[in-house]
């Protein structure tokens, strides 16, 4: 079993709303997003291009992060989401850096002190940010939270209107995901490092 | 669930109806202890399927803003203005229903015109009648401006809808102008977005927009076509000038059968009636003689739609015969000079329509044959927000008409306001009732204009609410003898929505009293009085349709966690200020009306209803007696699909024609000359053209060359007009889209120019000036310049607060001279200059 999402930049337009899903399912801090999507424009007008591409951690099957991580904290589950150990994590950042893909945030201490209005925490950021510990590195979980209680898509998929993001297993050759990149020619984000990225784009 | 039952649990999930725009998609709010920790759509609707928009999913910010009104509130500062603090002070609800009661009283025993109502929460139209109830007829606010004054007019006079939409599920080319449907907004867009990615990804529809600004839909384009902006109506008639008069490409199989293109014209540019039975005539080629269009056994296939006809001397021609000649002389060529768009490109996107339309197919559906017709043009208020927007809609309404896709598979699709679906009732010489106002009743002319917005003098127009201020400041030109003294306010913000703001201002600094209901304080809230805390959507129930044309059916709202503060709804606040002011049978009787309820529901009209007992009524009336707010408690809606009866050919089932030929709109303006005349009152009634055709005088386009761009505003899926900036996570969201950030300026300009990414901008029109922040870029046409509204809040709310406010709306004009004619809709588009401040 390997977890992954397929991403197709055709539905994708840009609404964002699987940015703001993420910032509702997971109560992260003011301006840390899990997932976003970026708007790129090509082209000098009028032949210009605008594409949107979401973003979010990889879950890559030979995850540096994983690989300098040293103390264990960033470890991958069986199912292939890469998360971090909140007890284990001591905040080195050393995965910060290994990251390719730059997709890696440090909570930085004294962070979940406070809301987005302040100091005084509105009952919807009291009920989530205990969830979080500030100090240590965080990162898109895929919403193990969600699939350990045996839902079927993270929060992003759940919500995304173009159903441009496609949840699923890679290893299993019927899933959705397998089917979309093989029948449309899905890519990973690669890079030098040989990564493997459970995140795969469709053209 | 009962309410008690649900709101007992400690984890539940909520069913109720979104409220983040003025559509209202169908949520499940998860709510653990009593708080609100997600929001998603409601997987087991058939409109949103579980989807919801960025909007949607920060609903929870609303709720838990800690800047929402918590308790009646008084204003302790006897100033006011933009930027001081009104020094609020918390009051009980008596004493602010009290203060408010005794100062409208006065008002409605003296004069009620004397109270300006700005109602105009979309998601209560049935409130927006209050003031109409107390004995005031104006509304201080705009919805047309917005949406479209010249839009939705067109839509109910073609075909009884509210608004129209391609059809998703058959459309096989889909031309997209000045519109969101599909990526942004309109029409319950989390349900849209995947209707239109199917479309384009699963099923390869090409998709052509056009517009000045490369918006989401632009950038998902097979073609995106830079239009300069208000001329879009020039473009089309381009192409509808290549099918009629190069091309010979036009459905006479659909116009003989369904449309007036048959009816004999004539050369007064009305149809040529029988003498005596007054019915309109059509040409028997057969019979080579001109008779009624009804004749028993005509053939229509004998029906002539072109040719000039010469009966005793005079010479009639079918109305198709006249759309032809009317625009004899709108070649691409002539066309381009206008649009911007060149003829080669307005000749082959019109040669690709034509083809895809496939005129003369057929489609089955459900055993049921129907035209098909894969080809259509969508339309929004990019396209029509201008001065002559009513032409604008209706060359929008022409090039569909031409290839015969009125409510067939594939083409454009009427849109009904509500569960009624279209208003279909048979009207004149075989053909159906227009309906201009589907919003509200028209209101009866008068030679002395009644309201401040001139409503009587747009009979085919929706409320031109910009023109109050100009009316009020000079009320000696028409006539006006009463000033206001009084503003109510409900979820609206007249402040920010009316064009020319510093008009707005000066109406607003002679108000003696103005009294809010709202959530959270805005711009206009700055200036009230008192102002009454309104429940948030989570917290308050309603019964709110979700529009067709796919589906249809309500979704019950209901207060997923017991109201956190000590708000009332807005509905039972109007009631309680009907009934101390001494108005409650007439609110009563209105509310029977706008909640369409049945005999057996009817409101006594002395006692006052709860909100609650409200939308019992409601539900009942129109679902049957079994089916009530319990029911709607337990089954949480009553979404379904339309059936393909419903959404197809609906005029035709009641043997009724629509119009190909626009005399209805003719008529109306021949009928408003001879008032005006008579009233002694110069008034241009110009528009009102049975055809729609390019006019070079429009304002806009003549406006001094030292103007030299053109400006205009717009959204994305982030941002429900400007409201929306108050949430965090939109904020935080567009403040990473360079598009949200500042003021759109084509690269190849601000070279020309000298203007930087960054650069400080002096923006002067001829009615106002801005400043604002350059982002020079590349998706903007070059004698553009683009403005978010995201950008133009000034509000005292902390959130997406910026340095400076760049507020489109103080460039625009607010009086009659740069209103459509027909329509009463404002010219949206204005022309600046730039200079820059600081670099």
């Amino acid at each position: 079993m390997r977890l992954g999402m397929v991403i197709d930049l055709k539905r994708c337009v840009g609404c964002q709303a699987c940015t703001v899903a993420c910032k509702a399912e997971n109560g992260t801090s003011p301006g840390i997003m899990y997932t976003k999507v970026l708007d790129q424009v090509s082209g000098t007008y009028p032949n210009v291009r605008k594409q949107f591409v979401p973003v979010l951690c990889n879950h890559c099957r030979n995850a540096p992060c994983e690989r300098v991580c040293p103390t264990g904290a960033t470890h991958k589950r069986e199912d292939g989401i890469v998360l971090v150990d909140h007890d284990k994590c001591i905040g080195c950042r050393a995965c910060y850096v290994a990251c390719p893909y730059n997709n890696r945030i440090f909570l930085k201490r004294g962070k979940l002190k406070e809301g987005y209005y302040g100091k005084k925490m509105t009952p919807y950021e009291r009920a989530k940010y205990p969830e979080h510990q500030d100090g240590i590195v965080e990162k898109c979980k895929f919403c193990s939270h969600r699939i350990d209680e045996g839902l079927t898509e993270t929060s992003c998929v759940q919500t995304c209107p173009a159903d441009a993001r496609i949840f699923g297993n890679l290893d299993d050759p019927e899933s959705k995901v397998s089917r979309l990149i093989r029948s449309r020619g899905g890519r990973q984000a690669l890079c030098e490092d040989d990564t493997d990225p459970s995140v795969y784009y469709l053209d | 669930m009962k309410q008690s039952e649900m709101v007992a649990q400690k984890d539940y999930w909520a069913k109720s109806a979104c409220k983040m725009c003025i559509h209202s998609c169908a949520i499940r709010a998860h709510v653990v202890d009593g708080v609100v920790v997600k929001i998603e759509g409601d997987p087991d609707n058939p409109s949103n399927r579980g989807k919801l928009c960025p909007k949607g999913q920060a609903g929870i910010h609303r709720l838990y803003d800690p800047h929402r009104v918590k308790t009646p509130l008084r204003r302790t500062n006897p100033e006011k203005g933009i930027g001081v603090d009104p020094k609020w002070e918390p009051i009980s609800w008596d004493e602010a229903l009290d203060t408010v009661a005794e100062k409208l009283k006065a008002i409605r025993e003296d004069d009620p015109r004397k109270l300006l109502p700005a109602i105009n929460d979309f998601h209560r139209i049935h409130i927006w009648g209050w003031g109409a109830a107390f004995g005031t007829p104006h509304y201080f606010s705009t919805v047309g401006q917005y949406c479209g004054a010249a839009y939705h007019p067109l839509n109910g006079i073609l075909d009884g809808s509210f608004a129209a939409i391609n059809d998703y599920n058959h459309c096989k080319y889909w031309i997209q102008i000045g519109a969101g449907d599909g990526f942004s907004s309109h029409l319950h867009v989390a349900a849209s977005i995947k209707r239109m990615a199917d479309a384009r990804v699963e099923r390869g529809m090409k998709l052509v927009v056009v517009e000045p600004r490369m918006s989401a839909g632009a950038a998902k384009a097979d073609e995106w076509l830079p239009v300069r902006p208000g001329t879009d109506r020039a473009f089309v008639l381009g192409m509808v000038y290549v099918l009629l008069h190069e091309q010979n490409v036009y459905d006479a199989g659909f116009m003989r059968k369904h449309t007036n293109g048959i009816y004999l014209v004539a050369p007064d540019g009305n149809l040529f009636r029988n003498a005596e039975t007054a019915k309109p005539m059509v040409w028997d080629s057969a019979g080579n003689t001109a008779r009624e269009y009804d004749t028993e056994g005509l053939n229509l296939e004998d029906v002539a739609l072109e040719g000039v006809y010469t009966i005793e001397g005079v010479e009639y021609r079918p109305a198709f015969q006249e759309v032809k000649d009317s625009l004899k002389d709108h070649t691409p060529e002539r066309m381009a000079e206008i649009c911007s768009i060149p003829a080669e490109t307005i000749r082959r996107i019109a040669t690709e329509f034509g083809e895809a339309a496939c005129i003369d197919s057929t489609i089955k559906i459900n055993g049921k044959e129907y035209p098909y017709r894969p080809a259509a043009v969508n339309f929004y208020r990019g396209a029509i927000g201008h001065f002559d927007g009513g032409l604008d809609s209706a060359a929008m309404k022409l090039i569909n008409l031409v290839i015969g896709n009125i409510d067939v598979p594939g083409g454009h699709i009427g849109v009904g306001l509500d569960h009624r679906l279209l208003i279909l009732k048979e009207g004149k010489d075989g053909m159906i009732e227009p309906q201009p106002h589907l919003l509200h009743p028209a209101y009866e002319f008068a030679e002395k204009p009644y309201s401040y917005q001139l409503m009587e003098w747009y009979p085919i127009g929706i409320d031109p609410g910009h023109l109050i201020a100009e009316n009020v400041l000079n009320p000696e030109k028409y006539g006006f003898d009463f000033q206001p003294e009084a503003l109510i306010i409900e979820h609206s913000n007249p402040m920010w929505n009316l064009s020319a703001t510093n008009k707005v201002i000066e109406v607003f600094k002679k108000l003696k009293f103005i009294v809010a209901i709202d959530i959270v304080l805005n711009e206009s809230t700055d200036w009230a009085d008192i102002v009454l805390p309104d429940l948030s959507y989570l917290e308050s129930h309603l019964l709110v349709c979700i529009e067709p044309p796919m589906v249809t059916g309500h979704v019950y709202r209901r207060p997923v966690i017991e109201p956190l503060y000590d708000g009332r709804d807005a509905t039972d606040i109007l009631t309680e200020l009907a009934k101390r002011i001494g108005f409650l049978p007439e609110w009563n009787g209105l509310l029977n009306f706008t909640m369409f309820l049945s005999e057996e529901n009817h409101l006594d009209p002395d006692t006052p209803y709860s909100s609650l007992e409200l939308t019992d009524r409601m539900a009942k009336s129109i679902y049957g007696q079994d089916k009530g707010l319990e029911w709607f408690q337990e089954h949480g809606h009553t979404t379904r699909d339309q059936t393909p009866e419903e959404m197809y050919l609906p005029y035709a089932k009641l043997g009724q024609r629509i119009p190909l030929y626009f005399n209805f709109i003719k008529e109306v303006g021949d009928d408003m000359a001879e008032k005006m005349k008579t009233a002694g009152v110069e008034w241009d009634t110009s528009a009102y053209l049975p055809v729609p055709v390019w006019r070079d005088h429009h304002p806009l386009h003549n406006t001094p060359p030292e103007y030299d761009l053109y400006a205009f505003a717009f959204k994305e899926a982030q941002a429900n007009f400007s409201e929306s900036t108050t949430l965090p996570w939109i904020d935080e969201v567009v403040s990473c889209q360079p598009m949200h950030l500042g003021v759109m300026i084509n690269s190849k300009t601000a070279r020309n120019k000298g203007i930087k990414t960054g650069d400080i901008l002096k923006i002067e029109s001829p009615f106002g000036e801005i400043t604002g922040r350059a982002t020079v870029g590349e998706e903007v046409h070059p004698e553009c310049i683009a403005i978010s509204n995201t950008i133009s809040r000034w509000s005292q709310h902390p959130v997406g607060k910026k340095q400076r406010s760049t507020h489109f709306n103080k460039l625009l004009p607010a009086d009659v001279k740069w209103t459509c004619g027909m329509t009463g809709h404002l010219e949206t588009t204005a022309r600046v200059k730039l200079s820059v401040i600081s670099e």
